[in-house]
């Protein structure tokens, strides 16, 4: 068993249950730190922080805050047990992601990279999100000006993310990509949200985990990175630079083979997907530790066998 | 009357300059076949050459002795292997992957040989290195047939004088440079480097194929290439790990050799070669077979590679009681060791690899800045429990001469002694050589010792 296998079990499963676990009664709350879709209607698992998040701050009465609380103390520890593995390892859109990522490469299409000028400039997105999530919904719950579009924008990131519009369709609810032509609020939002959707499933065919560095809830999460109990650390004498975990990465993290001083290389995109330290070639140069122990080492003999140069090793002997 | 006395007289003085040609190339034939001869004749000498060093001493005696290349690269005579393009290559930047998956063979030319350096010796400045005087020298006067063999010759621009050496070789055979980047960080390096690959691939296209009609490099071919050398690369880097054992149990002249030999053989054969040697090498450590104690100093090889028959200052070292656990020579561990990384078997995916592989984790001197050659040393001086380093500097390689400064300061901090050795492929400084180096070993042994 390799960790790019257990990933995918893992993924497969908490999809399952996150989309479809409402059909065999489960319900994990409303503090998930992943995109567990409330608009998949009545078959879900669990519902995603950002939605409770917007809709607590919608309602905006001192009861609601102090629920608030409560929910963000429960995601806070959700989060710094796993830290943005919950991204890697979990989330429902990062499946999809993947999988049509898996498409791609079985039809043995290149993937597109930015460069890194653009993804600078493309960084401000997550926040516009965020902020997004976090102040409108407060202009939603004292609407001072313009109250009908106010009333209009309920959950207005919710009404942007791609998540609400694919998600449902994967369970084959079509409802979910019309237009909502109740007014223009929604007609406005519905339909940049349809856009954002179609830009996110033509971008992750093309490039790996295409939505991931753009996510509001990804940018929560790596606020924890410091005190989150799992880590990513690099030996950095043992590092030969030789860029390889930059080219697995799904998500482009250059720092991990630039750094030469810090042991800590858990950056702010790191979905903890593992794959650096699974492709890495030299012996314990990178490794995942959790509260300082370490989980998961890279070793010369496990790159070979990915390469197929040897036969398997599996990552039995180094997972302990 | 008068011009055709004249005519005569010329045709007389060509003759006698084309004769003395041949006589010169003759004698640095002569020369050149004595050298490796002595050189191969010493390694065979030794009692504790493990059985499988054989496969690797009798192909560099094709290539230098008997002049017989051709078996080695064009192992069956019908006429698909007749039409098998050779490609010659210059340092270790050249992706011999896309050679081969476009049904090539790359033979690596750099050249360490005494006379042949001689031979190009007027033909460059004369603070040129030797490996580019041999390069030449082999290059211009076809000493071998092997530099004839080549169809095309790569030359990537690392340092000034392989730069120059490209323009100089293009009066003799079809050169294609290779423009390789200084500055790695930098992605727009990193980008350019990529592109020349791209279009270096287009040229192996249209060289391997027939007339017009381009011969693409089809993505399985270089999945198999990539594989192939993947292989070979496992091999060096198992020849790595058995010599990390805190008693040797092969000696590093040996060793080197073995990876030298991969430049004139093709990389499927010297896997092959390379696994028994290992298998022998594993089978002697179990029994205990060891070809020195542990108290022998361990010496690494630093700086300007030793290139055979050039094997002056390996010999030297181990004749004087030290032996070479480790080099970082780009002929030597830094030949094959790093891998190509892929998750995917697209073109784009493979070729993004290739580019990683051959530039990012290159510590060639040529780079700057070169910071990563210095925590490759120290992580070498780790794993190898390294006592001394020998910088070996060839007269006018003024690249590793300058980060002599910085190795020596960091060996310091380790407590790590760094001689410094400058010389060139004449045999001339031989026993001024001898004295120092043997001081060195004593002395390391003494701190051993203690």
């Amino acid at each position: 068993m390799t960790v790019t296998n257990l990933r995918w079990m893992a993924l497969i499963i908490s999809f399952l249950v996150l989309i479809l676990g409402g059909l065999i009664g489960l319900d994990l709350g409303g503090f998930l730190p992943v995109y567990a879709c409330p608009y998949v209607g009545q078959t879900r698992g669990g519902v995603c922080f950002l939605f409770r998040l917007q809709f607590i701050l919608g309602v905006g009465s001192w009861e609601a805050f102090k629920a608030l609380g409560e929910h963000l103390l429960y995601f806070s520890i959700l989060v710094v047990l796993i830290g943005r593995a919950w991204c890697g390892w979990i989330c429902p859109f990062g499946f999809l992601q993947d999988v049509l990522d898996l498409i791609r490469r079985k039809l043995h299409i290149g993937y597109i990279r930015f460069p890194e000028r653009l993804r600078a400039n493309l960084r401000c997105i997550k926040w516009i999100f965020f902020f997004i999530a976090l102040l409108i919904p407060l202009w939603v719950a004292y609407p001072l000006l313009a109250p009908s579009v106010a009333g209009d924008l309920r959950q207005p990131f919710c009404q942007l993310c791609p998540g609400k519009y694919i998600l449902p369709l994967i369970i084959g609810n079509p409802d979910s990509v019309a237009v909502d032509f109740k007014s223009a609020t929604t007609i406005t939002m519905t339909i940049l949200g349809l856009t954002f959707s179609t830009i996110a499933i033509i971008g992750a065919l093309l490039k790996r985990r295409f939505w991931c560095p753009y996510c509001p809830m990804g940018l929560l999460l790596s606020w924890y990175k410091k005190i989150s109990f799992i880590k990513l650390k690099k030996d950095c004498q043992k590092c030969t630079m030789c860029e390889v975990c930059y080219n697995v990465c799904p998500v482009e993290i250059q720092q991990v083979f630039k750094e030469r001083e810090n042991e800590d290389v858990t950056f702010t995109d790191c979905t903890l997907c593992l794959r650096c330290v699974e492709y890495c070639p030299e012996d314990g140069a990178l490794r995942a530790t959790f509260l300082g122990k370490t989980i998961y080492k890279s070793t010369s003999k496990g790159f070979f066998s990915r390469q197929h140069i040897i036969p398997g090793v599996t990552d039995d002997q180094v997972i302990r | 009357m008068n011009e055709s006395t004249n005519e005569q007289i010329d045709e007389i003085l060509m003759n006698k300059e084309a004769d003395q040609l041949q006589k010169r190339k003759a004698r640095f034939a002569r020369g050149l076949v004595r050298s490796a001869e002595t050189t191969l004749a010493e390694l065979e000498e030794n009692p504790d050459l493990p059985e499988s060093m054989h496969y690797f001493i009798n192909i560099m005696r094709e290539v230098f002795v008997k002049d017989r290349a051709h078996r080695l690269l064009l192992p069956s005579q019908n006429q698909s292997a007749n039409n098998r393009k050779i490609i010659g290559t210059y340092c270790l930047m050249v992706p011999e992957e896309l050679i081969y998956a476009a049904g090539a063979t790359p033979v690596r030319l750099c050249g360490g040989n005494y006379e042949a350096s001689l031979a190009g010796d007027e033909l460059v400045p004369r603070d040129t290195c030797p490996v580019v005087k041999a390069s030449i020298g082999f290059t211009s006067l076809n000493l071998m047939s092997l530099y004839q063999m080549c169809d095309a010759v790569i030359v990537p621009t690392t340092c000034d004088a392989k730069r120059k050496m490209g323009e100089e070789l293009s009066k003799f055979t079809e050169v294609w440079m290779l423009e390789v980047p200084h500055i790695k960080d930098s992605e727009g390096s990193r980008r350019q480097w990529l592109q020349q690959l791209y279009a270096l691939k287009n040229n192996i296209e249209k060289f391997t194929g027939k007339s017009f009609i381009r011969r693409k490099i089809r993505r399985k071919a270089l999945d198999a290439s990539i594989k192939m050398i993947g292989s070979a690369q496992y091999q060096a880097r198992r020849l790595y790990d058995i010599r990390k054992s805190s008693a040797a149990i092969i000696s590093g002249r040996d060793a080197m050799f073995a990876i030298n030999a991969y430049s004139y053989d093709t990389a499927f054969k010297w896997t092959k070669a390379m696994t028994r040697l290992n298998d022998e090498l594993e089978v002697r450590c179990h029994k205990g077979q060891f070809i020195c104690s542990e108290h022998t100093p361990r010496i690494l090889i630093a700086g300007s590679p030793p290139i055979f028959p050039n094997w002056k200052i390996p010999s030297l070292i181990e004749e004087m009681g030290a032996v070479i656990v480790a080099d970082e020579s780009c002929m030597g561990n830094r030949y094959l060791y790093d891998p190509i990384g892929l998750t995917e078997k697209s073109v784009t995916d493979m070729m993004v690899g290739i580019a990683a592989r051959y530039i990012m984790p290159c510590v060639c001197p040529s780079f700057a800045p070169n910071e990563d050659r210095l925590f490759r040393l120290l992580q070498m001086a780790e794993e190898f429990s390294i006592d001394g380093i020998i910088y070996h500097v060839l007269k006018g390689c003024v690249i590793y001469d300058f980060e002599l400064i910085r190795v020596e300061k960091i060996m310091k901090g380790k407590n790590i002694p760094v001689l410094r050795i400058e010389t060139d492929y004449s045999p001339e400084d031989i026993e001024q050589l001898r004295t120092r180096i043997e001081a060195f070993v004593e002395m390391l042994g003494i701190r051993k010792e203690r």
